[in-house]
């Protein structure tokens, strides 16, 4: 059995910068699971090593709340995959999120730099 | 519909996400081996870049939202899972489950059919049968005079109805054929409430005497004999030799609950015809809103008032209402609830056997459940697994019982002895209520073996078991387990001490000698045809003439004839008193049984002859009637006095003055375990019955000379037909297929018992010596001889057995009492089954421990020791 409140105390972590990253990545257009991975880490200089596996469980997640939507399509190389796109509430989470973030950071720079 | 969808729509999204998953690894390494990694390498750096894989799909999972309904469904795939991977102990767990409801569920369908269903007439609860009640307590058939009185005073019954089963001889078409009949008077279909499906039911006018005759068909003789055919109604039959109007047909599956009949005939009661004989069964329904206490008292009042008026007949005299179910089924419920009692206590053997074998499985799982503690499974959702597998285990064993059942009780319904005294058979069915019952009761046994070791699973502390590394048992699970064993053993002794009683009586029974030599005889029954033997000098006749040629026959040794066979469960029953002495005040004389045979009837049945003559050709009506007593009535009435020659008042269709000329030995007459009462014969010669049975004494074997007997009896009558054809051997089989029914059956029940007993205490004690296979170990490395290590585990054993044997000793002395009316001769407590059971049980026992307490000793220490 999983041990649910551990699980929810890791994702805690996680939560609300992998969400905004998958949400901001997907921002250029559809991509599927293992694109979403890449391009985290390609955009963060691999300085962002996303625990793959922890991906797909943030992707459901995402998808029950209905800011993104999925779709099995064919890639490039003729093969299947799901495809992940933003729904219009996403992308007001999105905004939200963003939002959210910078002023975190900011307050957090003040915190850890004071002028 | 939803969950149809649910389930589709969750398999569905399984499959998705992996795919997803699969299609992100083979992606991932592609990227590598395009950056220049080796193919194994690049798959296994996209694993671990994927980090966990199980744990990333449960989360996925998890986030799809359990109901209470899935998690029970994935608890079902988990013990599934488990149960198949223990397929041992899942079949025999099974197996014991299995024969433990099914016998119950077999057992519970029978108890319901006929004890419990309602009977298949409308508002059943309100048809009562009226008996008379005898000065000594006991029902009995009533008087016509009584009845025509009981029908015009009492203030109870919508109606009420008498009737009596006389056979019914068929000809004109065909053989001649005698069916059993019931002569009914009008109102006893309405009583019943039971319409026929074509044509009408006998109604006042047909009750009246000299009325034109008319008879009922039962659907079955409809079928048999007339094809069927509507045209039947308004035809005539020869019933009896006379044209009879058939005037109505009933339903398919219409029976008077343990009566037979084919035919309907009016009663047509008068007081001019035999009004003080005592014949007539009686069936009546409730005004509505009268209870039986009201109608018991009305009886009681009107009989109190007849007892005054004719006080010849009715002095003490009283009468008794009883529900139509409960006579019918009420001298089975005895038998049925104490055989449906043994198969529940199989059950509960079972039900123990299986929560032993999940406790000491739980401790072997302890360390599972300990590691999914720690991982923060909550504990109630372990207790949910632990009782989710044991209703796996019961639904799974209930289902087979049920199916075992289903195909088992209408083969052994189908099959069961005739004779075999079992009301309402035909109505057993194991239908879905049945279903249901199984179903309650695999629940209910599933939750009591499975909330034990789930309650141990919560008691443990998982840090204990942590630190033990699996291997400890705590005190308390064994405490639990022992107890267990020596309940299993307690209950086992309890049931084949049952079967044992039940076996021994019969087998006592079985060798009665009953008086009489039943070897070679065979019988005829039938009765002679009423319009056409309507005065005594013809009946004796004809039945003279039947013997006269049946002798003749070569093969037959000898011949005669008796009224009430013997062996058929009942006689005729009257009062006789001797002459000289003055009559016995009203209700206090003498009497007992009494046959009507021909001469030589004592000669074909082996009955010697203790005094006096035979009846023979100088006994003829208008010669001075004579009588034979049995040995019981000489000593009863003469005492030390010699009774040939004295003479006797018999009551036999009125008063009759007799000479006794002979005294023969007692016979068991009624059925092989009543004992002889005290009987008087009369000549047939002189008192000529209608109903008769031929038997007869063959050279060879009797029933090879069924149809030269048959030409003989046709050759004095062309339309005369016989009831029934039944060797002596047959009738005497018959007469003991309940007890042997019973005692087979609780022998199979202590069987299977026996079996699960060992198997219980073979579990406990191998499980305790693997155990303790560390403890031998050290024994033996210290020096024990092997030889003591056995008789340390045998010890054991025999503590748990020698505790279950001493429970089971003190439970069968205080139930097996409820066994005291299906016991012959021997007593509940009975001291030779007692101690017999318990040296079996001994055994048993001790071979069960045995296995497991050689192995013990074959333990190499330094294996052992070397494991830790």
């Amino acid at each position: 059995m999983p041990n649910e409140d551990r699980y929810q105390s890791r994702i805690e972590l996680l939560q609300g910068t992998l969400d905004m990253l998958i949400l901001r990545t997907l921002q250029w257009g559809p991509q599927h699971g293992h694109g979403i991975g890449l391009a985290i880490r390609n955009s963060s200089n691999e300085v962002l090593q996303v625990e793959h596996g922890s991906l797909y469980p943030a992707l459901h997640r995402l998808r029950k709340q209905g800011v993104i939507e999925a779709e099995w399509k064919m890639t490039e190389n003729k093969q299947r995959a799901r495809y992940y796109r933003l729904t219009a509430k996403g992308k007001k989470v999105l905004a939200a999120e963003e939002s959210r973030w910078n002023r975190m950071v900011e307050a957090i720079a003040r915190v850890m730099r004071p002028a | 519909m939803s969950r149809w969808h649910w389930l589709f729509r969750r398999s569905q999204e399984e499959r998705e996400l992996d795919e997803e998953m699969r299609f992100h690894l083979a992606e991932e390494a592609q990227l590598r081996m395009d950056r220049g990694e080796g193919r194994d390498s690049a798959l296994r750096s996209a694993r671990r870049d994927f980090g966990n894989a199980t744990l990333a799909r449960e989360v996925t999972r998890d986030m799809w939202g359990w109901s209470s309904l899935e998690r029970a469904a994935q608890d079902v795939r988990f013990a599934a899972r488990m149960l198949r991977k223990n397929a041992v102990f899942t079949a025999v767990a099974v197996t014991a489950l299995t024969l433990g409801i099914g016998a119950t569920t077999a057992m519970f369908s029978v108890v319901y059919s006929v004890l419990l269903k309602p009977l298949g007439f409308p508002e059943p609860e309100h048809v009562v049968m009226v008996w008379e009640r005898q000065p000594g307590g006991r029902n009995n058939v009533v008087q016509t005079h009584n009845f025509l009185d009981w029908r015009d005073r009492n203030h109870s019954f919508s109606k009420i109805a008498a009737y009596i089963g006389v056979p019914a001889n068929l000809s004109g078409e065909g053989e001649p054929v005698q069916v059993p009949a019931l002569q009914v008077s009008a109102g006893f279909f309405e009583i019943l409430g039971v319409a026929p499906v074509m044509g009408r039911t006998i109604q006042p006018a047909d009750d009246e005497a000299g009325a034109p005759a008319v008879a009922m068909l039962s659907n079955g003789l409809w079928q048999r004999r007339f094809g069927g055919r509507p045209e039947v109604l308004g035809q005539k039959v020869l019933v009896h030799g006379s044209p009879c109007e058939i005037i109505g047909v009933m339903p398919a599956g219409f029976a008077v609950p343990s009566v037979a009949a084919d035919l309907y005939t009016p009663l047509q009661l008068d007081l001019a015809h035999n009004p003080r004989g005592r014949n007539y069964r009686t069936v009546a329904r409730l005004k509505p809103g009268v209870s039986l206490a009201a109608a018991q008292a009305d009886m009681e009042a009107v009989a109190a008032q007849l007892s005054v008026e004719r006080p010849d007949d009715n002095y003490h005299w009283s009468a008794t209402v009883v529900p139509l179910l409960e006579q019918t089924v009420g001298a089975s419920r005895a038998t049925l609830l104490v055989l449906l009692g043994a198969v529940g206590f199989v059950l509960l053997i079972a039900c123990a056997n299986v929560a032993n074998l999940l406790l000491m499985r739980g401790s072997a799982r302890r360390r599972e459940m300990t590691v999914r503690v720690a991982l923060g499974a909550g504990r109630w959702r372990l207790l949910h697994q632990l009782i989710i597998e044991s209703l796996m285990l019961s639904v799974t064993g209930g289902l087979m019982g049920f199916a075992l059942a289903w195909c088992g009780v209408p083969a052994i319904v189908s099959s069961l002895p005739a004779g075999y005294p079992l009301p309402r058979s035909g109505e057993i069915a194991v239908d879905e209520r049945v279903l249901g019952f199984t179903l309650a009761l695999s629940v209910a046994s599933g939750l009591m073996f499975g909330i034990v070791p789930a309650w141990q699973v919560n008691r443990s502390r998982m840090s204990d078991a942590l630190r033990q590394g699996g291997r400890g048992q705590t005190a308390g699970s064994r405490t639990v387990r022992n107890a267990l064993v020596i309940s299993e053993i307690a209950l086992a002794v309890l049931l084949v001490i049952g079967a044992g009683l039940m076996l021994r009586s019969f087998v006592l029974l079985e060798n009665t000698d009953p008086g009489f030599r039943a070897e070679h005889v065979l019988t005829f029954k039938m009765l002679l045809l009423p319009s056409k033997y309507t005065d005594a000098q013809r009946r004796a006749a004809a039945i003279n003439q039947m013997l006269d040629r049946v002798r003749a026959l070569p093969l037959v040794s000898s011949a005669g004839s008796i009224h009430v066979l013997p062996m058929g469960g009942g006689n005729s029953g009257t009062g006789y008193y001797r002459l000289d002495r003055p009559a016995p005040p009203l209700g206090g004389g003498t009497g007992g049984e009494i046959s009507i045979i021909s001469d030589r009837y004592f000669q074909t049945m082996g009955i010697p002859l203790l005094a006096g003559r035979d009846f023979d050709s100088r006994d003829r009506l208008g010669s001075p009637a004579v009588a034979i007593l049995n040995k019981s009535a000489a000593q009863e009435i003469y005492a030390d006095e010699s009774p040939i020659g004295k003479r006797m008042n018999v009551f036999w269709s009125g008063d009759r003055e007799v000479e006794v000329v002979g005294v023969v030995a007692d016979i068991r007459h009624d059925a092989l375990s009543v004992e002889p009462s005290p009987t008087m014969f009369l000549p047939n010669a002189q008192r000529p019955n209608s109903l008769n049975a031929l038997v007869i004494q063959a050279k060879g074997d009797p029933s090879s000379m069924v149809t030269a007997v048959k030409e003989q009896i046709h050759a004095v009558d062309p339309d005369q037909g016989y009831l029934e054809v039944r060797t002596m051997e047959q009738l005497t089989a018959q007469s003991i297929a309940g007890p042997k029914v019973q005692a087979a059956l609780m022998g199979i029940f202590g069987l299977v018992a026996l079996v699960l007993a060992c198997v219980g205490i073979y579990a406990v004690v191998s499980y305790g010596v693997e155990q303790r296979t560390r403890e031998m170990g050290i024994r033996l490395a210290l020096g024990a001889a092997p030889r003591s290590i056995l008789r340390m585990v045998l010890r054991e054993g025999f503590v748990l057995a020698a505790a279950g044997i001493g429970s089971g000793l003190v439970a069968a002395s205080a139930l097996t009492r409820y066994l005291s009316t299906l016991l012959y001769t021997i007593r509940p407590t009975d001291p030779a089954v007692y101690s017999a059971v318990s040296a079996i049980l001994v055994i048993a026992a001790l071979a069960g421990c045995y296995f497991p307490a050689r192995r013990a000793t074959h333990v190499d220490p330094a294996v052992v020791l070397r494991e830790e």
